[in-house]
């Protein structure tokens, strides 16, 4: 149902993606197991509606997960409404939802402070993901990556590079 | 720019706890049940919050699909929109269908006996 697409840069072994899943396997594997868990069951299940992500924007249409959760920052994977404790997931990774089919996943880190822009640890990624954004819109409109009739996959030449 | 391949099954396979998984599993199944729900009955998550009496945000945040959501609330959004979010089947072996009473099996043998199966075909006149 959704075709998950990611990006390698030149001097990488690893895709973003594939750096995101590396580095937090070990350092953050719940938080991570639940990101992944639900790129998984949406992607197979239900589609990337926008509900299921949390919007990134700066500069171009990025979003991140997990989804936020507006009464509580960062969002809660488990909470006691009694105790009012919980765990807290504040791994962020940032994609590109282009629509309910496609999505672009890119690296990710665990977000430290209040604004993306101030966490030493995601900002970087965060600045990335939106130069990565706007440049992926640009190659679907000027047609360097092309749709397939309905919407619900893309094509590109296997060379495709992106450059800014 | 690459296709993500199976990295996504396959670090499942490798790391995944099944637990993690059917909570998400879950708890996005009733997020997306009641958020279509909604769009059916044309309420917005406000309409909902005042249904059952608790705040927007409050709301908000269960349908977030990354909150621990307690029976209660399940129950409070199922009075609320008048369905069903969980089935709790009870566990069956074995159920027993009355089917009626068998008379005259001395008839019903000798039909059995007699019957035989065929594939030729055959005409059948109808009644008009």
């Amino acid at each position: 149902m959704v075709n998950y697409y990611t990006v390698k840069l030149d001097e990488d072994d690893l895709s973003l993606f594939g750096q995101f899943q590396r580095k937090h396997s070990h350092e953050n594997s719940e938080k991570l197991e639940h990101i992944i868990a639900w790129i998984a069951i949406i992607g197979r299940k239900y589609g990337a509606k926008s509900i299921y992500f949390r919007n990134e924007a700066e500069t171009a249409d990025t979003a991140a997960l997990p989804p936020r959760n507006p009464n509580l920052e960062p969002t809660y994977i488990e909470w006691d409404n009694e105790t009012e404790t919980g765990e807290t997931n504040n791994l962020r990774l940032y994609a590109f939802r282009v629509n309910e089919h496609v999505v672009f996943l890119f690296n990710g880190d665990v977000k430290t402070a209040d604004k993306a822009q101030n966490c030493p640890n995601v900002r970087g990624h965060f600045k990335l993901a939106n130069k990565l954004t706007a440049v992926i819109e640009t190659c679907l409109r000027n047609g360097d990556i092309d749709w397939n009739d309905d919407r619900t996959d893309i094509f590109f030449d296997k060379n495709l590079e992106l450059n800014w | 720019m690459e296709r993500e391949g199976r990295m996504i099954s396959d670090w499942l396979d490798q790391y995944g706890d099944p637990e993690i998984y059917a909570f998400v599993e879950k708890n996005l199944a009733i997020v997306d049940k009641v958020h279509t729900v909604l769009e059916t009955k044309g309420w917005s998550k406000a309409q909902l919050a005042e249904a059952m009496g608790k705040s927007p945000s409050e709301v908000s945040k269960w349908l977030s699909g990354m909150h621990n959501l307690t029976l209660k609330s399940i129950i409070k959004m199922e009075a609320a929109l008048g369905i069903d979010l969980i089935h709790c089947e009870p566990v069956k072996e074995y159920e027993y269908v009355f089917l009626g009473f068998l008379s005259n099996m001395e008839d019903l043998k000798t039909k059995s006996e007699e019957y035989t199966q065929t594939t030729e075909p055959e005409e059948f006149s109808i009644a008009m």
